[in-house]
């Protein structure tokens, strides 16, 4: 380690997989760890996104292991825990998840989920240390558990629908609009006449997870979206497409034309529906550009968030309203042949305009580098609103953490997010804008 | 901690090597010579201090702490020959748990039961499982519990090769308030060559050996009695010899930090040694060479 981090805005492994089975009606998870690992899941994540956490905080299970525990292994603590919480909570699905202490000792947890199939308890496990990585690995390994255990424990009941379309890659809570997003985005899939299979929230249960491996095709939307749509094509050989960044505005029209070649779908049916969507988005832009231009809203941007939303938000700002790139931070860490790809693609958003490009989660380094840019607004997490104030300009908080705005439906994707962004920024360049003041 | 009551001493060293062994009959001989001593085991086989009990049974530390919330000396100590206290720390179930944070939380439950403030001992002397195998290990050396720590060792490559990992966590520790060496040991010393290997050692560590111990069939014997050789054959010369170790540890207050051999030194002066004793072995004859 060569230096230490300050804020870092990507949480333990073990907090990734609960993001994930949290967001899946009738997956129970149970926590083989010390007791602080649950409560900082909450403090530390859940409470921090857009205000949608549990009363209190989540009651979650936990086996809350003790020093007894360490010395002579906590396998037993596990049993128990797990016993009691078939008995008292009503699940169709229980998913282990270990911590640090628990992984240090080296507990034998297939053994304990083993012991619970015995008992026909459906149980999946992933080992998750906080030290095996962040929060985005915590993500893939829950999906890869989810993936691989769930075919072998419930057998799917229904049957799978034509055209349907998983999308992967939107973290829960790690990005604060993933519901609105994804029920967005299933709205675009729906418009062309495929079946979205959105996994999380909004009523997606284990039911979701069992067609997985009958869909037509996998989309992922950022570059964590790549390990389980790889996964899955070892393994069912379902193809897949990409879409580095949340599709916001007319970015989304370029992937529903992709998805239609790809899948042979109506080609005609697609462009109605595309010329449906952005006429009325074109529409809203006509009505917004006397605001446009009397307080000046094309001006230099930072935007701070993680790659899906740096790329999706970042390019609609600048191919759709004129915004100039002045810093981009991306805080996801993604891994170097990623950041290599991201860096061109953002690059060349306005070829020849000067961009700082930022991968960083370390809370110092990110205000310097937005701070040394100068911005005429700050789109970030509600950690950047300081620097906002300092430097005098508007600030629109929409990434992880978000302390400050509550999110409940709102989406920054497709064309009725792009709308939503244009209000939010609008709103946000007018109350902190000069014109105000001077028309009252 | 409270002023610490007494001498502590570590003795480390590659399992099986003859740490209990050697420890045991040194707690015996300090104990007759009039101290009040403890003997602490700190290896999960907790078979540490079994010759000094005639082999009965004592519950360990662990095994106490998991059973009940409260622990009491009574519970985890006996009296064994001469009076020594012998505690055994204990551990989990092998495969399972971390055997490292035991030594840990058992010595701190000792802490907490003031077994030094009430036993008031002239010597502590904590028999380490093998290797330093992680941090836990390192506990008795580490966190100033020990002052001195002494390893045994024979003249096989890997009980010296376990002695170089000592003195590299000595090395480690000692500056910030660990134990420093005392010395080596040298256990089972049956070959010719044996005494001259680990001087040997012994001088390129900046490090010295403080007593010869012969492999002797009086030590299993005595084993077989559950016993000590210093209680079951008090007038051998096997005796003797832990007798001079434990007067040695008793009145030398000498201490160093060792300074261990890297990997590459450690392979090249093994090779050195293996071709010498070949010669030996096969005896050929160097000119200048004394037979
Ligand atoms: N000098 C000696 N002469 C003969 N036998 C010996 C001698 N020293 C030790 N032994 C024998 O070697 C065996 C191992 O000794 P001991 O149990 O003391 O080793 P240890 O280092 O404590 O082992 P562990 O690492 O397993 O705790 C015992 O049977 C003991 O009697
Ligand atoms: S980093 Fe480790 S100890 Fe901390 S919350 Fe995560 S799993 Fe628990
Ligand atoms: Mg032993």
């Amino acid at each position: 380690m060569s230096h230490h981090l300050e804020a870092s805005r990507n949480s333990c492994a073990l907090h990734g997989a609960l993001q994930l089975f949290e967001a899946i009606d009738g997956v129970v998870p149970v926590i083989h760890s010390t007791s602080g690992c649950g409560v900082q899941h909450y403090l530390g994540v859940t409470r921090l996104s857009g205000g949608n956490d549990t009363f209190g905080s989540p009651p979650v299970s936990s086996s809350n292991i003790t020093q007894k525990h360490v010395v002579f292994g906590g396998g037993s603590r596990l049993r128990e825990q797990l016993k009691n919480t078939v008995k008292v909570v009503q699940g169709e699905l229980y998913a282990i998840v270990t911590g640090c202490s628990t992984e240090m000792v080296g507990d034998d947890i297939p053994a304990m989920a083993r012991e619970g199939r015995d008992q026909e308890w459906p149980v999946i496990y992933t080992n998750t240390p906080g030290f095996g990585g962040d929060i985005h690995h915590g993500y893939h390994l829950a999906l890869k558990a989810l993936i691989e255990q769930l075919p072998d424990i419930l057998k799917s009941r229904e049957e799978i629908p034509s055209g349907l379309v998983n999308i992967w890659g939107i973290i829960p809570n790690q990005d604060p609009f993933w519901r609105g997003n994804l029920q967005e985005l299933g709205r675009l899939l729906e418009g062309i006449g495929l079946v979205p299979n959105l996994l999380l929230g909004n009523g997606q249960n284990v039911a979701s997870w069992q067609q997985v491996p009958g869909a037509l095709l996998n989309l992922f939307i950022s570059p964590w979206g790549e390990f389980p749509a790889r996964l899955l094509e070892e393994r069912y050989a379902t193809p897949s497409i990409i879409c580095e960044g949340v599709p916001v505005g007319n970015a989304a029209s370029i992937l529903l034309r992709r998805l239609t070649d790809r899948l042979e779908l109506d080609p005609i049916r697609t462009e109605e529906f595309i010329t449906r969507e952005e006429s009325r988005l074109n529409q809203q832009f006509a009505r917004l550009a006397d605001s446009y231009y009397r307080a000046g809203f094309q001006r230099e941007f930072a935007l701070v968030g993680e790659s899906a939303q740096v790329i999706g938000i970042g390019e609609f700002l600048v191919n759709s309203f004129g915004m100039l790139p002045r810093t981009l931070v991306i805080t996801d860490n993604p891994s170097e042949s990623i950041q290599e790809a991201l860096d061109s693609r953002l690059m060349a958003i306005l070829p020849g305009y000067c961009t700082d490009v930022l991968f960083s989660e370390d809370q110092s380094e990110i205000h310097d580098v937005v701070r040394a840019g100068q911005p005429g607004i700050i789109l970030g997490s509600s950690l950047e609103q300081e620097v906002a104030v300092e430097l005098g300009v508007p600030f629109l908080a929409l990434s992880f953490p978000l302390f400050d705005r509550i999110v409940l439906e709102r989406a920054y994707a497709g064309y009725r997010g792009a709308a939503a962004l244009l209000e939010d920024l609008g709103s946000a360049m007018l109350a902190g804008s000069k014109y105000i003041n001077e028309a009252s | 901690m409270s002023i610490k009551q007494g001498k502590h001493i570590a003795i480390y060293g590659k399992g099986g090597i003859g740490k209990s062994t050697t420890t045991s009959n040194i707690s015996a001989a300090l104990a007759n010579a009039g101290y009040r001593v403890i003997q602490i085991g700190c290896d999960p086989k907790s078979d540490s201090t079994t010759i000094l009990r005639g082999g009965n049974d004592l519950p360990t530390v662990l095994d106490t702490l998991r059973e009940q919330s409260k622990v009491r000396l009574e519970d985890i100590s006996a009296v064994g020959f001469g009076g020594v206290l012998c505690i055994e720390a204990g551990g989990p179930v092998p495969g399972v748990g971390c055997a490292g944070r035991g030594i840990n939380a058992a010595v701190e439950q000792l802490q907490e039961l003031r077994v030094f403030d009430e036993f008031k001992p002239d010597f502590v002397l904590y028999d380490v499982l093998g290797d330093v195998v992680c941090g836990g290990f390192a506990v008795p050396i580490r966190d100033g519990l020990a002052d001195r720590a002494y390893v045994v060792s024979s003249s096989d490559f890997m009980s010296i090769f376990a002695a170089n990992n000592l003195f590299k966590a000595v090395n480690k520790y000692a500056p910030s308030g660990g134990a420093r060496l005392g010395g080596i040991i040298a256990n089972s010393i049956l070959a010719a060559y044996a005494p001259a290997l680990i001087d040997d050692f012994a001088g390129k560590t900046g490090t010295h050996v403080i007593g010869y111990v012969p492999r002797s069939l009086v030590v299993a014997q005595s084993e077989l009695y559950g016993k000590t050789v210093i209680e079951a054959a008090p007038q051998s010369e096997q005796a003797q010899v832990y007798r001079n170790l434990a007067k040695y540890i008793d009145e030398n207050e000498d201490s160093v930090i060792p300074k261990p051999l890297n990997s590459p030194e450690l392979k090249k002066w093994a090779r050195e040694w293996g071709d010498r004793i070949f010669e030996v072995e096969t005896g050929v004859v160097h000119e200048m060479a004394s037979i």
